[in-house]
């Protein structure tokens, strides 16, 4: 078992810089695939030649979160989180199968590059397209400067002998190994502990090059650099999976050896505990079917990958690539996560379990620091590519459905490629400024604004697809009542209620109404709303229907 | 009620998708999470039961159906969907919104 945690050396830095190097170089690979075409439709749609290994691994909720956040629960859990997490089984199948295939056709037709675009078109409104565009800047915005504090807080731990922390689920000051903290106290770089000059640095690194190489290469550089970090991914999990189950003597070993070290209740739901909390209650487990599933449907930057799908063959692929995919992830993780607590009972930070657990595991190989880097720079990878993949909608929601519509319609491709980059480098400095003090709740924030989107967008998406009788008022209300729902519970859980003592442990969290998730009262309000006001309001004109919903 | 031969083909075949992936979400729903609840929530005092080192709830109700969704993905996308034209892309000048 062991009794000491090891630390990164050169070769994980060294790991993480090939990976930033090929990241750069698929960037200026994509920048020459983007110069056919018009700027908008080649730099924010790729245009919408999309591949099946490219929409599989890029279009559904994957991202930093996979790495660092669900192994975490996992390990402090124990098997419930298998639960928790059992409805992406069928994401493949609802992700691509709800709405792809009808997404794609509209936006082609209508010609949208946006989402907001594609509301506006749909229903011939400009005020559809702003409100759309308005939730999309700010709960993006929210989530995107949470996710380089992520990126940074990687730098920092992959530096030789740093301490492996980064940020606590509940958004804590993260702990440090007891040694490391003794050092980063005693040594200061311009009146910084060597800790927060490690987090700087790592912060303006991380910005420089995930804007450098987005900028370069527009949506398809977010595009191929997330599926370069799924593949890293799949073969990190991999490796590790193989590694734990040789330590630890085979996979019968694993959930025994844990339960050893918890309580039976680590093989049980709601889930183990030393507080109290109940992770997964029946309600919650209930809920979780709608998060996932609709969280990555409702997802701007998954929709805008719907739309820039190459074909219909594509789409098919992507469903049992994905499926695979997804197999290989969550459940391995959750044996590896075992494993940890098996090896590792007592890790102080459970957000650290895989960089421990890819230390630990590789510790005595040869050649182990860089396989350990290979293991660490897939969450990286993963931060970095949600970045990218929001500046993109940021940008395109800033340049081209405000700038371009309210501002200069006649804008050329010159001067839209102009205030694209100049956007792309201001989001870079907001993010930075708003780090100087780092944001706290980081993953809650994530959770939220995420739920948000979705709760806003799931059931309009739906709507602009299939049901003729839909109205711009209709879907705006949607829009706001599923945003309203969730800000209105987040209040209510924040400020106004006692801990429930329900879910992941948080101080930013949502009132969970009758133990259901926010997500569901989002869906529903959107959905009621949004059908009333719709059947309330005169019905859309019978031309733009028989346009976007008859054969043409 | 739309005529089929006025509807979209494109619209009509992902509305049939989308109808068959919603009943897999109900259906994956409904073995997973009730046989979840009904054999996966004990109070921790009985000794665990495995089976290969996995508790038994779990390999019933997560690890089975996650290797059956494998085949119905298959299902779904090799004998359900279908390919059709997604056709041109519309060129249009972007009006303004600017009032």
């Amino acid at each position: 078992m062991a009794d000491r945690f090891a630390a990164p050396d050169y070769g994980v830095l060294a790991a993480l810089v090939v990976f930033v190097v090929a990241s750069i170089a698929l960037a200026v690979y994509a920048q020459r695939a983007t110069q056919k075409g018009s700027f908008l439709s080649s730099y924010f749609l790729g245009n919408r030649g999309l591949g099946a290994w490219a929409l599989a691994l890029t279009a559904t909720v994957q991202s930093g979160g996979t790495f660092m956040g669900y192994p975490a629960l996992v390990y402090s859990h124990g098997w419930i989180v298998g639960l928790w997490i059992a409805s992406y089984m069928v994401v493949p199948i609802t992700g691509f199968g709800l709405l792809a295939k009808r997404l794609a056709q509209l936006s082609r037709r209508s010609g949208a590059i946006t989402v907001p675009d594609l509301f506006r078109e749909r229903f011939d409104s400009p005020a559809a397209g702003v409100v759309s565009s308005l939730l999309i800047i700010v709960f993006m915005t929210f989530m995107m400067v949470a996710q380089f504090k992520a990126g940074a807080s990687i730098m920092k731990v992959v530096w030789p002998n740093a301490a492996v922390a980064v940020d606590a689920a509940d958004g804590t000051a993260p702990a440090t190994d007891l040694k490391a903290e003794a050092t980063s106290k005693s040594t200061t770089t311009g009146g910084l502990s060597h800790d927060q000059f490690l987090f700087y640095l790592g912060l303006v690194l991380f910005t420089i090059t995930v804007v450098g190489y987005t900028m370069v290469g527009g949506f398809l550089a977010a595009v191929w650099t997330d599926l370069f970090q799924s593949v890293l991914m799949w073969l990190g999990v991999m490796l590790l999976l193989g590694l734990s189950m040789y330590q630890l003597g085979g996979i019968g070993n694993l959930t025994p050896g844990a339960v050893a070290q918890t309580s039976p209740q680590f093989a049980y739901g709601p889930g183990y505990s030393t507080d109290g909390r109940q992770f997964l209650t029946p309600g919650l487990a209930f809920s979780v079917f709608f998060v996932w599933v609709f969280g990555g449907l409702g997802q701007p930057a998954s929709l805008v990958r719907l739309m820039a799908c190459k074909d219909t063959q594509t789409i098919r692929r992507s469903v049992l690539l994905l499926a695979v995919y997804n197999s290989m992830i969550y459940l391995p993780l959750i044996f590896i996560c075992m494993a940890a607590r098996a090896a590792m009972p007592t890790v102080p930070v459970a957000d650290e379990v895989i960089p421990r657990m890819a230390l630990w595991t590789t510790r005595d190989l040869p050649g182990g620091s860089l396989l350990a880097g290979l293991i660490l720079v897939a969450p990286f990878g993963a931060v970095m590519a949600t970045v990218s993949s929001y500046l993109i909608v940021i940008a395109s929601g800033l340049v081209h459905d405000v700038y371009q519509r309210f501002i200069n319609p006649k804008a050329t491709e010159r001067q839209l490629q102009s205030w694209t980059y100049a956007v792309m480098v201001l989001v870079g400095i907001v993010a930075i400024v708003a780090n100087l003090k780092p944001v706290a709740y980081l993953q809650a924030i994530v959770v939220f604004c995420g739920s948000s989107c979705a709760s806003s967008f799931a059931v309009p998406a739906l709507m602009t697809a299939f049901w003729r009788r839909a109205t711009a008022p209709g879907v705006i209300a949607a829009m706001l009542a599923g945003a309203g729902m969730s800000l209105t519970l987040l209040v209510l859980g924040s400020l106004c209620m006692d801990d429930q003592m329900l879910g992941p442990k948080t101080n930013f969290r949502s009132y969970y109404l009758l133990g259901l998730e926010p997500i569901v009262w989002g869906l529903l309000a959107s959905a009621i709303t949004g059908v009333v006001v719709c059947l309330c309001t005169r019905p859309p004109s019978a031309k733009r229907i028989a346009w976007l919903f008859d054969a043409a | 009620m739309v005529a089929p031969t006025t509807e979209d083909p494109v619209l009509r075949s992902a509305r049939r998708e989308a109808v068959v992936a919603a009943l897999v979400w109900a259906i994956a729903l409904t073995y997973t999470v009730g046989g979840s609840i009904l054999y996966g929530y004990r109070d921790g005092a009985e000794p665990v039961r495995y089976v290969y080192g996995v508790p038994d709830w779990a390999v019933w109700f997560i690890v089975l159906p996650w290797g059956a969704s494998l085949v119905v993905s298959w299902w779904f996308a090799y004998c359900w969907m279908t390919d059709e034209p997604l056709g041109e892309e519309h060129d249009q000048e972007v009006p303004s919104d600017g009032r």
